[in-house]
């Protein structure tokens, strides 16, 4: 449990997460007027994944329409948001919403599947040995996208994604990650906004420190790469891949240090590290969008995945007045006191969603802010909690897109429209010119 | 109700298909003849033989009978049901598919199928098909130990390990990536993926380790921060000096000798500082030796606090702040604690108004306790490095004169190659470390450096990290024996979660491990070493799903009187003990279902109603109420088979069935009703009535019928397993008969524990499947069953003594052997 000789206490340090240091925590970042704002290249495209588990209270409940927290409504100037998303209202012009979208890959399952079948529409192998899916659209992207930077992605949580609720029997492989690096390669999401920040910044207390052992940290990938190689000589077939996985995250690590060594953050004043994980949750939500919006803008990743509550947890928000486990909450039974505390919960995470886009506003990247130079989609892959169904799904998309979305309106879509067209849009917009993915049916056009 | 057999046969359009049987039986009767003529020329033996062959033959006809009738109308080629037809398959079919007729036995053992409400044959039929069915899946079984692929080790084993090499004690989950869980356990070689982070993480942790074994030569102050206290801060804590109360427990690694600052953060002096009412003793222990002492409360105190607001509370706090302690390098344990004193007048809960949850002031204790966190800061002026027990471990030399330098540095890194690699260290291995040797000594730490830099590197290591089985140069079969290390690897992963010590690394060395008496009494030897205590927390727990006992909250609104943290935190160490005081005394493991000794403190036993115990020590005690004996009667089970706000016979009767029973329930299907929550303005009703009209539905039915009444018959012990007859919210009595799936009737915990134990050997088999699948570090396939089976059957003749099954688990195949990939499909 060791901390830097820069040591906050405890107090500090949640302030610093929390709300009255929220902004000041990230302008010690900003190199003020640093060659980033200056650069005049053409705009790096940030690219975002906010998940929240248990759906949405939307019109199909037995309510209908009167009871939709979720869905807005028209375009341009009529675009309307709803009581949940309200708190977006003054990025409204880059927001779009879905209607009628439908994601069939999770169907059939609990929760089980739910996570991980969000950025990939595809129906996991449940009776493979170990996980089978596909690689989910973050992915995708960052392998576009990602390659320049230490991080080809960042995948976050706010509290642990293990919830023996959701697992099922076989395991946690679909529930415990929104990310696939590949079809057999589940990513964990981190909770702990200690480890963030170490895999962000790296490790050690001093620029020179650092620098020492990231030389040292080479001379061990070496020799792990030389040991790894000639073990691999030793073993079986099937054995070898399994040592070719870890020898190509090796070499991924090696190209990381490398290009860490290489960056400048000599004029970033970075901060201490966070301590661990924060045992207030609210502060913890902070911490970690504050933490991605910092990778961000110093360039260390341009893909983050945020996992913001664990699927099936039974997470409290007594911060909000809800007092209620979220997961027993959402099996809500149509009891409309419980709509209504379900609706506090989502809207809750669409304002920590909505501080970040405000921050991203308030950063300048060349030509515009580091907002008009992302894409985000915010959603769940449940509908209504009640029913485990996946139909119509809360989806947004967010951002200027670096000028490729046009935002500011509600599409409605033909009802059950594949889940997939919304993601094959994002990789498309990402750079992709792929004419389809998993069960999709074409791209959604007025994006 | 049971119906005879031939009710089934009569539903219309479900007949089997006459033409079949009578295929089947023209070939029995060909056989018969063919054999006959066998026979006859052996005479009265042969007869004899011929008897009580046609004897089994005849009763196995009869058990596939029962499959016919009972299971064919579904599982045709028309309705298919559950993808899975018995259309043209006949007795001799069953070795030819095991992956079916496994499943099979496992539905019928679970009593899923046929699905209660359908009709089925007797039980008594029923027993008979499925030991029928294991018989021939017995006599046919392939012959592959099944494949564990290359695999690293999980970040449990990682910490566990470095414990075991450099005495080093890290929280693995402080530094490493979350594994992924299957069936609770994170050792599944399919399931300990890496990924760049992950080779970060654990580059990390090995440089962490490092420096912590060999400690700081040129330290530099560094801070640590623990976290508020989890205990209650109003009564004695477990472990600490008697006559203390409250407190918090610090372990911590010290890098050098020197002085340490700790500061106490908040001891309950807030804005309504209660604690200050009457005078304190706050004391500093260190490995128990008392450094620092302290008055806090009292009458001035409270007078300066009164006046002086959020300053003087501050000038209070600062008495706590930068306490100088004297410590020596290593590991060591602090502890800050209150003098206990009279409780009277001033020490009960001020319970205003109405006495839950109405006013701030309700529950806040009128003693100060250690509620906020610890900072510890350090160390400054230090005089150096002790020799430290992970030093010990470590340095098996000292150089006297700097030519010794090299050749001790040698020295220390073969030693601990062996070790670490579990295996002899070559001289490839030292070419390759000591370079790094060499960087590190030109280093401010000088030898102490170099040698950092060799213990990073090696942690670091595949070696280290990976455990693998290489396959023999020449490979002329589909499988073979892991060699002498590779077993010394896998036994003392499976018993103790690390490498190998030194007694197996010799024996390995003198080829002898792979002798079954050798592998079989080392067994028993690191069975009954106090490392083995590990088969607990990360077997057995897991597998009981009692290791997270966090993840139920009770609602205090309901149960703010029955439960506390204090309270789960007795559940965990009494389930700890309990199943300890079972597995690691050697005893019957059925005894899990039905002993009557348990460990209990006071607290605990006043919530289960036991008389006779106090005090804060748990101990051990025989409790005369057999609702408490066994799994069934614990807390911590109870607890975590609930949910917050109500009981769930669900919950409670799939965990019988998938950790008692061995037949996991599937989940539910998609799109059905699974709430059972009362809308609140419906009369309240009892969760069974509840229960029964969702079973009344026959989607629903067809598995609850199967999960429920075990869940039923355990509805006397409420969300914190305290005992009840009404069911307050209804206004009901309790009602805990039920008749369980198979017929038989039970009522309440006793009765199904009974029920349960009578079938004991489903019980001792789900056990070993788990054990054996955690031994492996990979799921159990079919074609591991016949195994299972025998190991269950050997040790019956040992009364199911766990170092039986252990016995049976290292003996096996399975364990010893490992199949060439492609030949399972890998």
């Amino acid at each position: 449990m060791y901390l830097t000789r820069k040591h906050l206490s405890r107090r500090t340090v949640l302030k610093g997460a929390g709300v009255s240091l929220g902004l000041p925590l990230l302008d010690a970042m900003i190199p003020a007027a640093t060659a980033l704002a200056q650069t005049a290249a053409a705009p790096k495209l940030r690219a975002g994944f906010f998940y929240l588990p248990h759906g949405a209270i939307m019109w199909n409940t037995p309510y209908g329409a009167e009871m939709d927290r979720w869905t807005p409504s028209g375009s341009g100037a009529d675009f309307r948001l709803s009581p949940i998303l309200e708190p977006l209202e003054p990025f409204k012009h880059q927001v779009t919403s879905f209607g009628h979208l439908e994601n069939k890959a999770p169907q059939g399952s609990v929760h089980g599947l739910f996570p991980a079948t969000w950025l990939s529409g595809v129906r996991p192998d449940q009776e493979a040995t170990g996980a089978h899916m596909a690689p989910t659209i973050d992915q995708m992207i960052a392998a576009r996208i990602g390659q320049d930077t230490v991080l080809p992605s960042l995948e976050v949580a706010s509290e642990t994604t293990i919830q023996s609720a959701a697992c099922g029997s076989g395991g946690c492989y679909y529930s415990a990650t929104l990310a696939f690096r590949d079809e057999k390669t589940p990513l964990p999401m981190e909770f702990n906004p200690r480890k963030v920040f170490t895999q962000l910044f790296g490790a050690g207390d001093t620029p020179e420190e650092r620098e020492i052992i990231a030389g040292r940290t080479q001379s061990i990938l070496d020799l792990i790469n030389t040991r790894a190689n000639e073990l691999k000589g030793t073993l079986g077939a099937a054995d070898r891949v399994v040592l070719d996985d870890y020898l190509e995250s090796v070499r991924e690590t090696e190209r990381r240090v490398e290009l860490a060594s290489e960056r400048d953050l000599s004029d970033i004043d970075l901060p201490d590290a966070p301590i661990g994980e924060l045992s207030d949750f609210d502060e913890q939500v902070r911490l970690l969008f504050d933490l991605i919006a910092l990778a961000y803008q110093a360039d260390v990743t341009r893909v983050a995945t945020y996992f913001m509550v664990g699927e099936a947890t039974n997470r409290t928000y007594n911060h909000i007045g809800v007092p209620d486990a979220f997961h027993p909450l959402s099996h809500h039974a149509n009891n409309l006191q419980r709509l209504e505390k379900l609706v506090l919960i989502q809207r809750y995470h669409v304002e920590r969603f909505a501080d970040f886009l405000g921050k991203l506003a308030s950063i300048p990247d060349g030509d515009g802010s580091l907002l008009d130079h992302s894409m985000f989609l915010y959603g769940s892959n449940m509908s209504n909690s009640d029913r485990h169904n996946n139909y119509p799904l809360p989806m947004l998309l967010v951002g200027g897109g670096a000028g490729r979305l046009s935002g500011g309106r509600h599409i409605d879509l033909p009802e059950r429209t594949t889940h997939s067209n919304l993601l094959l849009t994002v990789v498309n917009k990402a750079g992709f010119e792929l004419q389809s993915l998993s069960d999709s049916t074409g791209e959604i056009a007025g994006v | 109700m049971l119906r005879p057999p031939n009710a089934v046969s009569q539903r219309a359009g479900r007949q089997p298909s006459s033409s079949r049987t009578d295929r089947a039986g023209a070939i029995l009767t060909a056989v018969q003849s063919v054999s006959k003529w066998l026979f006859a020329p052996l005479g009265i033996a042969a007869a004899t033989v011929g008897a009580v062959y046609w004897l089994d033959r005849d009763r196995d006809r009869d058990a596939w009978a029962t499959l016919e009738t009972a299971c064919t109308g579904c599982h045709n080629d028309t309705d298919f049901a559950g993808e899975l037809s018995f259309a043209g398959m006949t007795l001799d079919s069953i070795p030819g598919h095991p992956e079916i007729f496994e499943s099979v036995v496992r539905k019928l053992r679970g009593h899923f199928m046929p699905p209660p409400g359908e009709p089925r044959p007797g039980q008594a039929e029923i027993d008979a098909l499925i030991s029928q069915l294991e018989r021939s899946l017995d006599a046919n079984a392939a012959r592959t130990p099944g494949y564990v692929r290359a695999r690293r080790l999980s970040r449990t084993e990682y910490g566990r390990a470095v414990k075991g090499l450099l005495g080093v004690d890290i929280d693995p989950a402080e530094y490493l990536p979350t594994e992924i869980e299957v069936d609770g356990f994170t050792n599944v070689a399919s399931a300990l993926s890496v990924s760049p982070t992950f080779i970060e993480q654990y580059v990390n942790v090995a440089r962490t380790v490092a420096h912590l074994a060999v400690g700081e030569p040129v330290p530099k102050v560094a801070a640590a921060y623990f976290p508020p206290a989890p205990d209650n801060q109003r009564a004695y804590i477990d472990g600490f000096p008697p006559g203390t109360r409250g407190g918090i427990r610090i372990r911590h690694s010290f890098p050098a000798d020197g002085e340490y600052r700790l500061t106490i953060n908040e001891l309950g002096v807030g804005l309504y500082p209660s604690a200050l009412e009457t005078e304190h003793t706050l004391v500093v222990l260190v490995d128990k030796e008392e450094r620092f002492r302290r008055n806090i409360g009292g009458p001035e105190d409270l007078a300066l606090s009164n006046r002086g607001g959020a300053p003087a509370r501050a000038e209070i706090m600062a008495r706590f702040a930068d306490i100088p302690l004297e410590v020596k390098a290593g590991a060591r344990e602090i502890i800050i604690t209150f003098i206990e004193r009279s409780r009277a007048l001033s020490d009960d809960q001020i319970a205003a108004g109405s006495g839950r949850g109405d006013s701030s002031y309700a529950g806040a204790p009128r003693v100060p306790g250690i509620n906020g966190g610890i900072d510890l800061l350090g160390p400054f002026e230090s005089t150096g490095l002790s020799r430290t027990a992970s030093r010990e471990l470590l340095f098996v030399c000292e150089p006297e004169v700097p030519a010794r330098e090299r050749p001790c540095a040698e020295q220390i890194a073969a030693r601990l190659v062996e070790r670490a690699f579990r295996r002899p260290a070559t001289e490839a291995d030292l070419d390759r470390l000591m370079p790094f040797y060499e960087e590190g000594r030109l280093g401010p730490g000088g030898f102490d450096e170099g040698i950092e830099l060799i213990v990073t590197a090696v942690l670091a290591s595949p070696d280290f990290l990976y455990r693998t089985i290489s396959p023999p140069v020449e490979l002329d079969s589909t499988r073979f024996a892991l060699d002498d290390y590779e077993l010394a690897s896998r036994l003392s992963f499976f018993l103790w979660s690390q490498g190998p010590d030194d007694e197996l690394l010799g024996l390995a060395a003198a080829g002898e491990l792979e002798q079954p008496a050798v592998l079989e009494s080392q067994a028993r030897r690191m069975l009954a070493d106090a490392r083995a205590t590990v088969l607990v927390t990360d077997f057995a727990l897991p597998w009981l799903n009692v290791d997270d006992l966090d993840a139920v909250q009770p609602d205090t609104q309901i149960f703010g009187d029955e439960f506390s943290e204090g309270l789960r935190e007795d559940f965990a160490d009494e389930i700890k003990l309990f199943v300890e005081s079972i597995l690691l005394e050697d005893e019957n493991v059925r005894d899990l279902l039905t002993a009557d000794h348990t460990f209990l403190n006071e607290r605990l036993a006043r919530h289960y109603g036991v008389d006779g115990v106090f005090g804060p020590q748990f101990r051990r005690v025989t409790v005369a109420n057999a609702a408490r004996h066994g799994l069934l009667g614990k807390g911590a089970v109870l607890l975590r088979t609930s949910y917050g706000d109500r009981t769930s016979p669900v919950l409670r009767g799939a965990w019988v069935l998938e950790k008692l029973i061995g037949t996991p329930p599937v989940p539910p299907p998609p799109g059905v009703e699974t709430d059972l929550a009362q809308n609140p303005d419906q009369e309240p009703t009892t969760l069974r009535a509840r229960l029964e009209a969702h079973r009344a539905n026959p989607n629903c039915g067809a598995c609850h019928g199967a999960i429920d009444p075990y869940g039923l018959a355990l509805e006397n012990f409420t969300v914190t397993g305290r005992w009840r007859d009404v069911d307050r919210d209804a206004g009901a009595a309790i009602d805990a008969s039920a008749e369980l799936p198979g017929g038989r009737a039970v009522d309440g915990p006793v009765s199904l524990a009974a029920a349960l134990l009578e079938s004991s050997d489903q019980f001792v088999q789900a056990l070993t499947e788990k054990l054996m699948m955690y031994a492996l570090g990979r799921e159990l396939e079919h074609f591991d069953m016949p195994a299972v089976r025998a190991i269950v059957d050997a040790a019956a003749e040992q009364d199911y003594r766990f170092s039986g099954l252990v016995e049976g688990i290292v003996a096996s195949e399975a364990f010893r052997m490992q199949a060439v990939a492609d030949d399972v499909g890998e």
